[in-house]
Formats: structure tokens, C-alpha cells, sequence
């Protein structure tokens, strides 16, 4: 029978780690992770976005080359070279949860690229056209016209984004960074016989994070298209 | 880089180039088994999930939520550790113990704990988002073409096989090749249960002599390569488009797509 006391005991251990220590862990650290990698990856990606978008032609060639090497490769390489890089280049070690929330935001933003660039793409051309005929620049058509017009339309998607890089934080587990699934790893080999127990546990957290996002994009999309 | 040589010969020669190729083909085993179960065990999720009984299309909903919202990394966890320790320990012998019939070049054992966990793992991972690109295949399908088929005197199953799965098989191929390619890049995370892949070796001689960079560098290039080439076979290999192709999706359709389609880890 399982025995999910093994959870009981160890629940702040999961929850926050050593938070009261200044060393944050756990589902805490995991979404302090994610947060920090989303709000990073937004800025990024929805940089390249509008570059791609302004500037067409080589600058867009270059961006998607780029977002497509990063998605060719598995984000563990991704996490392997900035861990490999950083020290090289900068002289210097950022601690190893900065390095994997970087190699996060990284990979993530050009996921955040395609969700904003397909969400301004799919609006008319006549919304441009428009816009430029009222005198506008195309920066100002951008910033002005399409990406508030564009934003409920990329919404969903970057829910999906979130869901993937909160499910991505996991991989912190390789490189040992004591988030949600780290912890999970050192309870289990600690205690050795509860690995049932632990990993389903870990599972449904994951779960029910994942769920409630999904939940409300879902929400979201009903509230604002009831038609569709 | 900082005055250090590049030496190429350290990691594709002797022990390290042994390595390499060894944890190459495992990754590519690793990858046809996970996508032959993922394949199957998707035909049948899809079943559950648009059967015309609602109970039933309920437990087809849960697992594929289940198994969509949770990090890959964590399954191959609860398969290795959990999931294997309790099977009949009769099985367990069997599966542990060295067969000669199973070892496939170079030295890759493939009736392991680590690797059945692994192809399992990925298969019923990647299962689950197969089915939802299929459902979102058959659902952009216009409505007569069901109605035409239950009308000339077609059951259920029959209108499925034979009308509309051909059709959407065809219409969501691109998203399901993507699907595939996401199984061979996350067999990667199979490392952290010592699976010896391509991801496990490229470790294993980072620790052994050092030349992080060459390592890491002819393993990015290999999985870059190996996507290039397993996206260009699925590409061939798949159904050519219908010609009667539903009209495009609105934005709100292109967009709720794209949230069916996070699959990474």
C-alpha cells in the first residue's frame, strides 16, 4: 500500500526548501525558475519579434535560423554550453541557478518569437495598411495597431510557452539545482522505498500548476471569443 | 578560446570516439522503440478520447492531461525507480540479466531497466501529444464529411478508419513529424537515468579527459543532424495533403493550436 507519510514528513522540504535559510527550494524555487526565465523570455522574445517584423528580410532570416538552432537541440545542450560558456567568456561563475534560469529564458524565448510573430501575421494586412496611410511609422503601426490587436490572439499560446518552461525548470535536476524535482530526487534517495510515493506526488504538483494554467487559458479564450 | 587548443582527435578517437558512436546508436535506439510505442499506444488514447461513450472519453481525457502537464524528466524518474521495482520480480530477474540476444551494436544493451524505462517513458509521453494533434486533425475536418459517410451506411469505427483518420493523418502530419522530433531531443533527459546516450557519453568524456568543448560540440552536432534526418524521412514517408483542405483557421484557431503543441519536456 503506499504510504504517502513520507510526503507529510517532508513537505516543507518540497514546498520551500531551505527558504528560511535565504536558500529557497522546492516548488518555491521552481517557480521562482519559472518566472524569472518567463519574464526574461517574453522581453526577448518578443524583441525578436518585432525585429523580425520591422526589419524583414536578412535580420528575419538570421532569427529564425537562430530560434531554429535552439529548438533543433535539446535544451540540456543549451544548459551544457552556457555552463561551458559563461566561465569562458566572463572570467567569472554565476551561481547555478541564474546559469539554468539564462539557458531557460534562452531556449524559451524563441518560442515566444514564433507565438508573437504568428499572432501579429495573422491579423489583416489592411490593419497595416491602414495605419500607415493615417501617417503612422511602421514602428508606431507596430506598437500601436497590431500588437494590442494581436495580444489576445498570442495569449493562449504563451499560456502553452509557460506551461512547457514550468515543465522545463525540471531539468535543473541534472545540473543538481535543488528545485521541485531535484528535491524529489534527493528525498527519494534518501529514504530509498517511498519512490512511488514521491513521484507521484511530484507528478500531481506539476499537474495541478500545469492544469490551472491551462484551465484559465482556456477560460480566457471562451470569455473572449464566444462566437468562435 | 582563451588560448585553449581545439582538439577534435581527444573525443573522436579511441576510448572517447567509441563512446560517441556507442551513445549515437542507443540514441537512435532509444528513439525508434519510443516512437513505435508512441505510435501505438496513440491510436489508442485517440480511441478513448473520441469514444462515443462519455466515461470512457473521460479516462481518455485524464491520462493524456496527465501525461501532457508533467515534466518527462519526472515520468522517467517514476518509471525507473517506482514503477519498475513493481513489477513480479520473476520479470525483474529476467530484464536485469545479460542477454546476448539483446545487445545490439556497439555494446548497447536494450533490455535494461534503464532503457525499457526510457522507451516506455517517451512512448507514452509522446503518445499523448500525437493524439491531441490527431484530434485536432479529425476536428478541423469539415462536419459533411462524417455526415456523408454515416449516411452511405458507415458505423462509427468504419467513418473514423476509413473516412476521416486518413484525411486528418494527412492534414496534421507537419505537427506530428515535430512530435517525433521532440521524442529523439528529450531521449536526451534518458541521462539522468543512466541510460547511455549520446547525452550520458558526451558526460562521460567531459569527465574523462576534459575536452568539454569538442564534447559538447560534436554532440550538439549530432542531434542537430539526426533531427535533419529523421524530419526528412517522416517528411517523405508521410500522407500528401488532401487537395479539399479545410479553410484556413482564424487567428483564435491558429493560436488554440499552438497551446495544444507545448510539448518540451
Amino acid at each position: 500500500m503506499p504510504d504517502f507519510s513520507v510526503i507529510i514528513d517532508n513537505l516543507p522540504y518540497f514546498l520551500w526548501g531551505r527558504a528560511f535559510d535565504g536558500e529557497p527550494g522546492g516548488l518555491l524555487l521552481t517557480l521562482i525558475m519559472a518566472l524569472e526565465a518567463g519574464v526574461l523570455s517574453l522581453i526577448l522574445g518578443v524583441l525578436m519579434a518585432l525585429a523580425a517584423w520591422l526589419f524583414g528580410g536578412w535580420t528575419r532570416r538570421i532569427l529564425f535560423a537562430w530560434a531554429d538552432f535552439i529548438r533543433g537541440i535539446p535544451l540540456i545542450f543549451v544548459i551544457f554550453w552556457l555552463y561551458f560558456l559563461i566561465p569562458a567568456l566572463f572570467r567569472t561563475d554565476l551561481p547555478d541557478t541564474l546559469t539554468v534560469v539564462l539557458a531557460l529564458a534562452w531556449f524559451t524565448s524563441a518560442a515566444v518569437m514564433y507565438s508573437t510573430l504568428a499572432g501579429i501575421e495573422a491579423l489583416s494586412r489592411g490593419q497595416e495598411e491602414a495605419g500607415v496611410s493615417a501617417g503612422f511609422s511602421r514602428l508606431e503601426v507596430l506598437l500601436y495597431v497590431l500588437l494590442p490587436q494581436a495580444v489576445p490572439n498570442i495569449l493562449p499560446s504563451l499560456a502553452g510557452v509557460l506551461i512547457s518552461l514550468i515543465k522545463d525548470t525540471s531539468l535543473a535536476f541534472i545540473v543538481n539545482v535543488p528545485e521541485l524535482t531535484t528535491v524529489a530526487g534527493q528525498v527519494n534517495n534518501r529514504t530509498q522505498i517511498y519512490a512511488t510515493e514521491i513521484f507521484i506526488f511530484t507528478g500531481a504538483v506539476y499537474f495541478v500548476l500545469c492544469g490551472l494554467i491551462s484551465l484559465s487559458a482556456q477560460y480566457y479564450q471562451k470569455r473572449t471569443q464566444p462566437a468562435g | 578560446m582563451n588560448g585553449i587548443a581545439l582538439d577534435f582527435a581527444g573525443v573522436l578517437t579511441g576510448l572517447p570516439g567509441k563512446w560517441l558512436l556507442s551513445g549515437f546508436l542507443m540514441t537512435i535506439y532509444v528513439t525508434i522503440a519510443g516512437s513505435v510505442l508512441a505510435t501505438i499506444l496513440a491510436v489508442l488514447l485517440l480511441g478513448l478520447r473520441i469514444a462515443p461513450s462519455a466515461p470512457v472519453r473521460f479516462v481518455g481525457i485524464a491520462i493524456i492531461e496527465v501525461f501532457r502537464n508533467t515534466p518527462i524528466l519526472v515520468q522517467f524518474l517514476f518509471w525507473y525507480f517506482a514503477a519498475f521495482s513493481l513489477l513480479p520480480s520473476s520479470v525483474r530477474i529476467f530484464i536485469s540479466t545479460d542477454h546476448a540476444w539483446a545487445v545490439l551494436p556497439v555494446n548497447n544493451l536494450i533490455l535494461s531497466p534503464e532503457f525499457l524505462s526510457a522507451a516506455w517513458g517517451l512512448g507514452l509521453f509522446t503518445a499523448a501529444f500525437l493524439a491531441e494533434e490527431l484530434r485536432a486533425g479529425l476536428n478541423a475536418m469539415p462536419r459533411g464529411q462524417r455526415e456523408a459517410a454515416i449516411s452511405q451506411g458507415f458505423g462509427h469505427w468504419a467513418t473514423l478508419r476509413l473516412v476521416l483518420l486518413p484525411q486528418a493523418l494527412a492534414n496534421s502530419w507537419q505537427p506530428l513529424v515535430t512530435q517525433y522530433l521532440n521524442l529523439m531531443k528529450l531521449s536526451s533527459l534518458a541521462s539522468a537515468i543512466s541510460l547511455a546516450e549520446l547525452t550520458y557519453q558526451v558526460r562521460n568524456i567531459e569527465s574523462y579527459n576534459a575536452h568539454t568543448f569538442e564534447a559538447f560540440a560534436v554532440g550538439t552536432a549530432l542531434y542537430l543532424l539526426l533531427g535533419l534526418v529523421l524530419g526528412q524521412i517522416l517528411t517523405r514517408l508521410g500522407p500528401r495533403p488532401h487537395t479539399n483542405r479545410p479553410a484556413r483557421p482564424t487567428p483564435s484557431e491558429a493560436a488554440a493550436k499552438v497551446v495544444g503543441a507545448s510539448s518540451d519536456a
